[in-house]
């Protein structure tokens, strides 16, 4: 926080009441923000606790479960493949990750630190990619995996097509930029090669850039929804929002199971998000300025 | 002399991995949704060219006017978003204690995926006794529950509103990042003109943010055009009755998908990629007028 500086309530008369009430207005406000988005979650959590006496709606709404249970959680844990959604999940957001990110960061570093014949155009059409729906691909994205590269039905079709970013390069190129030529010319006097300074001199100095792509990858893979509900058609390839569609078609007529369901596909995020929350948060500025 | 060679091709062996993806995942099919625009194709025969038929029929098909209408309705979204999430920034920029964790809880609806958030929305706004109707019951601003899903007139406002709630948090943080970089001594200076904590953050916040509402504008506006997720989560699948909540990818999805109509939805992609062309550009013209 560089904003330490908040003004001291002196002189002005209208910045005489005391400090704490101050900030009491400040903290109703954010109660109040914290209530329009955690609420919902909430109020997921408290039906998926409820037991089969327990009224889901009514007027008026019962928020509280009166006799809590985990039953709900066993039987959509018994009935569905839970656990093999999210290994499909992590195994696809793990290996769009590591693709990705080493073909963006390849590609980023001659756009920061060469001259080429050739970069403006290659920079223009990057930059025009940039605005392409990829929804606009997914025809001729579904032709391609269907008969040429015969990936339909397996988590190669959910890969295969993320590794290209055109944010991604930006963001790295971005970052690179701000690596001292000094410090290339320097491992190029000592006689590495341009793959070795890339690696070793480079990918080292701009390591927090690389996070935030890869949150922002991982994220955006772990939360696909169209792409592979058109890809997936084996029950036990489904990734964690293909599974949960499917999970709230079988349980049209309890929302209790639903609820529960839905509250388990939140939970590992929910918990990738508290231990990588810098990164998440972090980068953003660099992406205004890019 | 090989050695000078190598070092020419150096920069695009480090290229060639993305260009190759890009030209395989991302121009090679576009080139060839513009062909399938021209052509009849259901995926088992192939594909016959039809000329401008596929367009055509665009021109007479209501549901397509719809979904274009709402498409465009849809980019309200933007200013609700830019507005709301400057007055959370600049809430959380204070350095009270504890505010990590209410930025943190901010974010949450940002990542937890169109697909948990659409079960929750549709328990919330419920026509059978869903939290929304009970709360608008018992404060007397309606006599009867409002059938919120399946009314036609609202499948679009409540995707707009679950699009908004989804994205404040995320923009939330661009912005943050945006006040952090303005001067102190600007805010000290508007306070010594007598300026209050609103007309402080009038005269000084929001020009100073101009960068970041650009940014959010085009980036929010972008996805508002190709939305899907929070549609087909809600209607399951239907689109609205009366394709209600019919958007510009939803359709192209249900021609191409449901219907097997893969020439007909091409073309609904190709005017899909004209309107995000003709977007962006009029988007870079207000950059550059806002760098002059």
């Amino acid at each position: 926080m560089s904003t330490v500086a908040e003004p001291m309530p002196t002189g002005r008369t209208r910045s005489v009441r005391p400090a704490w009430t101050r900030n009491l207005f400040w903290y109703g406000l954010l109660l109040l923000a914290s209530i329009v988005t955690v609420l919902p979650f909430l109020w997921l959590l408290m039906t998926a606790l409820k037991g089969p006496s327990d009224a889901v709606f009514g007027f008026p709404p019962q928020f509280l479960p009166r006799e809590p249970t985990l039953a709900n959680f066993t039987r959509v844990w018994e009935q569905l493949p839970i656990w093999r959604f999210f290994l499909n999940s992590l195994f696809v957001a793990a290996l769009t990750v590591t693709l990705n990110v080493t073909v963006s960061s390849l590609a980023a570093y001659p756009l920061a630190k060469m001259n080429f014949p050739g970069r403006e155009v290659i920079f223009y059409l990057l930059l025009a990619t940039l605005i392409v729906p990829a929804e606009l691909t997914f025809i001729p994205g579904y032709i391609l995996a269907v008969q040429v590269f015969q990936y339909y039905d397996t988590l190669w079709a959910l890969i295969f097509p993320s590794v290209f970013s055109a944010f991604n390069i930006f963001l790295l190129r971005q970052a690179y930029k701000t690596v001292p030529n000094d410090l290339i010319d320097a491992a190029r006097i000592d006689g590495a090669n341009e793959l070795r300074i890339w690696w070793s001199v480079l990918t080292p100095t701009i390591r927090p850039s690389l996070a935030t792509a890869a949150v922002f990858t991982a994220v955006t893979s772990w939360n696909a929804l169209l792409w592979p509900s058109l890809m997936l058609r084996t029950r036990e390839l489904y990734t964690l929002p293909v599974g949960l569609m499917a999970l709230r078609g079988m349980f049209t007529a309890d929302f209790r199971l639903i609820a529960a369901g839905a509250v388990m596909v939140i939970i590992p995020i929910l918990i990738a998000f508290i231990f990588a929350q810098r990164y998440f948060v972090a980068g953003l500025s660099g992406a205004v300025k890019g | 002399m090989s050695n000078t060679l190598r070092s020419r091709l150096t920069p695009y062996l480090f290229l060639l991995p993305a260009l190759l993806f890009m030209a395989t995942f991302t121009l090679y099919p576009l080139a060839s949704v513009g062909y399938l625009s021209f052509t009849e194709y259901n995926i088992l025969r192939p594909a016959e060219p039809v000329g401008l038929a596929n367009y055509q029929r665009l021109l007479g098909d209501g549901v397509f006017w719809l979904s274009l209408r709402n498409s465009f309705t849809y980019l309200l979204v933007t200013p609700v978003i830019i507005v709301s999430a400057i007055a959370l920034a600049i809430i959380v920029n204070r350095p009270l204690l504890g505010i990590g964790v209410f930025r943190a809880l901010y974010y949450i609806p940002v990542i937890t995926g169109a697909v948990a958030v659409g079960i929750a929305w549709q328990f919330l706004f419920d026509g059978s006794g869903g939290p929304i109707n009970g709360m608008l019951l018992s404060a007397g601003v309606i006599e009867k529950p409002i059938i919120f899903l399946t009314e036609p007139g609202w499948t679009l406002p409540i995707a707009m509103m679950m699009t908004t709630w989804m994205g404040v948090g995320y923009y939330m943080v661009v912005f943050l990042a945006g006040l952090q970089s303005i001067p102190e001594d600007l805010y000290d200076a508007a306070r010594i003109d007598g300026c209050n904590e609103f007309q402080k953050h009038w005269h000084v916040s929001v020009p100073g943010l101009r960068p970041s509402i650009v940014f959010v504008a085009v980036i929010s506006s972008l996805s508002a055009l190709k939305v899907f997720d929070e549609i087909y989560v809600l209607t399951n699948g239907t689109g609205g009755i009366l394709n209600s909540g019919s958007t510009m990818v939803f359709y192209l999805w249900k021609q191409a998908f449901r219907l097997q109509n893969v020439g007909y939805a091409s073309a609904i992609a190709m005017v899909l990629l004209v309107i995000t062309l003709t977007f962006s550009i009029i988007n870079v013209r207000m950059l550059e007028r806002g760098e002059r």
